[in-house]
């Protein structure tokens, strides 16, 4: 009895069987499991002559969980027919080169992926350790991986090598232009980890080596890219505690343009896809980010966070309210109705010795 | 002396009662009154931007009675006439926020302080209604001369009666159009008063500069050439107790009929000399 399964094609063999009756009793069996719903099925059988009506209830056992028996495997001339009479597709080869036929490949083996893998990150990992040979080590390569998964959290960068180091006991030093305020932070995640690290030696083996395979994330781009964020969002700040508490605020996204009269209130970031019309609240702690006009209310940081912004593809609210200072429109941009062009400049919000100001992004 | 609470309705929506109320209130407030301006319709304020104040709005009549501010702190001050003040509805929430009970208990606050309170009236002859009217002594009902509109005020006047707080009532004829009354395409004034058999505060044209003022947030009044701006400070001088003739709103837009009419004054003029 053998099952192998491809993305829409699973194969049951039942060959080695004997008689109709258990055949059928077989089958019930194997189509409780999760994996034969929805998929093509290719029924593999044996020397078994089966009549039209025990054809037809296979049939109909497999209809029953969404799924289409799509061909039928047999050496019985019997079966044959009667398959090739309801429609179905008959293969008739023998056992041996029956796993041939299957039209799709099954899933790769750990060997097989973990070989293309590491060959298309070559060139990858050769650029990687030039830029780095003399600051980092392959730990660095561990957390970037991880990184990788969590982009929204960059300051984990240092905070993940150094649980890394802890979990592979090594201490070599290794240093970055980063603030150390950061690795104070959270030590928490040693479990995930850990997790992490078992799901791999599953995954690859525990002989396998992982440094490579870790490899396959793009360190350079990820330092390059959290100097670019700290250059846009926080230029004239140190990294500080409350901004890593703001950063790793919860973002909500509403795609749909909010009306005159709705409230929008949400205890972490809120993006907007869609414009914000008069008459309409965005209530957030954290930002706020609209694409599209923002002609309503808007209150960042509502929790007391000065640091909070405001942005916007057109800026044109009503009131700007970010923690405890509020601004209104001026009363000489009252305008009516705003063009909706290709071509906005995007706005941002923020506070500059207590007062909240308006910068294009340009700027 | 105590100020004067009026609610300005008409049960229909659209006759104008928001821009009766701005310009009203601005009216009163140029000849010196002390005014405050309450927008009763939550959920669908427009009060705010008829008179330019929308982004001065921090906190509204739903703030107030939910206790979160002071009174003095919701009132939002013109732009140019300091005697005038705007107390807005919340935009964000619905007439159930306010009952009739607690708007009384804020006009009888206002009253002590300002000499007139005008409370806008939301359409409708529901909660909303009720809760306006609840704080008033004096009513004005606006309508336009169209049978719909008539009717829906003769439904009003029936509920103004029947309220206790509302000592007496006044007709307030909007968009009139003199042109069609003559070609008797429209009721004329008069009609009205005779169908409704209630007597009227003021007569207003039908004026495109409304719509202009609206879009830019400055009351009519404010423009002296306009004849709905003149209608509208007639009517102010009438609420404060003045006998003002009735505007004569029948100017032809054509040269011949305005020369028609030069020449009758004329005569007229002739005849009392």
């Amino acid at each position: 009895m053998e099952q192998l399964a491809n993305d829409n094609m699973y194969v049951i063999d039942l060959g080695h069987i004997d008689s109709a009756a258990e055949i059928i009793f077989e089958l019930s069996n194997m189509l409780d499991s999760e994996n034969a719903r929805n998929k093509k099925i290719c029924l593999k059988l044996g020397n078994v002559d089966l009549n039209q009506a025990q054809l037809l209830s296979i049939k109909s056992l497999i209809n029953g969980i969404n799924s289409i028996l799509s061909s039928v495997d047999t050496k019985s001339t019997e079966t044959e027919k009667v398959a090739l009479a309801l429609g179905i597709i008959v293969s008739n080869v023998s056992a041996e080169n029956s796993t041939e036929n299957i039209p799709a490949m099954p899933y790769k083996s750990a060997e097989e992926l973990k070989e293309q893998m590491e060959a298309e990150n070559t060139e990858i990992h050769d650029v990687m350790q030039n830029s780095q040979e003399n600051n980092h080590d392959e730990n660095i390569n561990n957390s970037d991986i991880e990184n990788n998964r969590d982009l929204n959290s960059l300051p984990n960068i240092q905070e993940n090598t150094d649980i890394n180091e802890a979990v592979q006991n090594k201490s070599e030093s290794f240093q970055t232009a980063d603030n150390t305020a950061v690795e104070e932070l959270t030590h928490n995640e040693n479990e995930q980890k850990n997790e992490l690290k078992d799901e791999l030696d599953i995954i690859f083996g525990s002989n396998a080596d992982k440094s490579s395979i870790f490899q396959m994330a793009i360190p350079e781009e990820m330092y390059e890219s959290k100097e670019g964020i700290t250059d846009i969002a926080v230029p004239e700040y140190e990294y500080t505690k409350e901004d890593i508490e703001l950063e790793s605020f919860p973002t909500k996204y509403i795609k749909q343009t909010i009306r005159s009269g709705q409230v929008i209130s949400y205890e972490g970031n809120i993006v907007i896809i869609g414009d914000c019309h008069p008459g309409c609240e965005i209530n957030a702690f954290g930002d706020i980010t609209v694409w599209g006009i923002l002609s309503g209310i808007a209150h960042a940081g509502s929790g007391g966070n000065q640091k909070a912004r405001v942005r916007a593809l057109k800026m044109n609210a009503i009131q700007l309210r970010i923690a405890n200072c509020y601004s209104r429109r001026p009363d000489s941009l009252n305008t009516v109705y705003i063009e909706k062009t290709n071509s906005f400049t995007p706005e941002e919000a923020r506070i500059v010795n207590n007062e909240i100001v308006v910068f294009k992004i340009n700027d | 002396m105590a100020g004067r609470v009026i609610v300005i309705t008409s049960g229909k929506g659209g006759v104008g009662k928001t821009t009766t109320s701005a310009n009203i209130g601005t009216a009163l407030a140029k000849s010196g009154h002390s005014v405050v301006l309450v927008d009763t319709d939550i959920g669908l304020r427009n009060l705010d931007l008829l008179l330019g104040l929308e982004n001065r709005i921090v906190y509204t009549l739903v703030d107030v009675v939910e206790e979160r501010c002071k009174l003095k702190q919701a009132l939002v001050k013109d732009k140019k006439n300091p005697n005038l003040c705007l107390l807005a509805a919340a935009q964000t929430r619905d007439k159930s926020s306010v009952n009739a009970e607690q708007l009384k208990k804020i006009t009888d606050k206002l009253k002590k302080e300002y000499d007139f309170i005008l409370v806008d009236c939301p359409a409708g002859i529901e909660q909303g209604f009720q809760t306006a009217i609840a704080g008033a002594s004096e009513a004005i009902v606006v309508t336009t001369p169209e049978m719909s509109a008539v009717r829906d005020a003769d439904r009003i006047i029936g509920l103004l009666e029947a309220a206790e707080g509302i000592e007496s009532y006044k007709l307030l004829i909007n968009r009139v159009r003199p042109n069609m009354i003559k070609s008797n395409d429209m009721m004329s004034v008069e009609d009205v008063e005779n169908i409704l058999s209630c007597g009227k505060i003021g007569v207003i044209p039908e004026d495109t500069g409304i719509i202009t003022s609206t879009n830019r947030g400055e009351p009519i009044v404010n423009n002296e050439k306009s004849l709905a701006g003149r209608a509208y400070l007639n009517v102010a001088r009438r609420i404060n107790g003045e006998d003002v003739p009735f505007l004569d709103i029948d100017e032809p837009k054509d040269i011949v009929g305005k020369l028609k009419k030069f020449l009758s004054g004329l005569k007229k003029q002739g005849k009392e000399q």
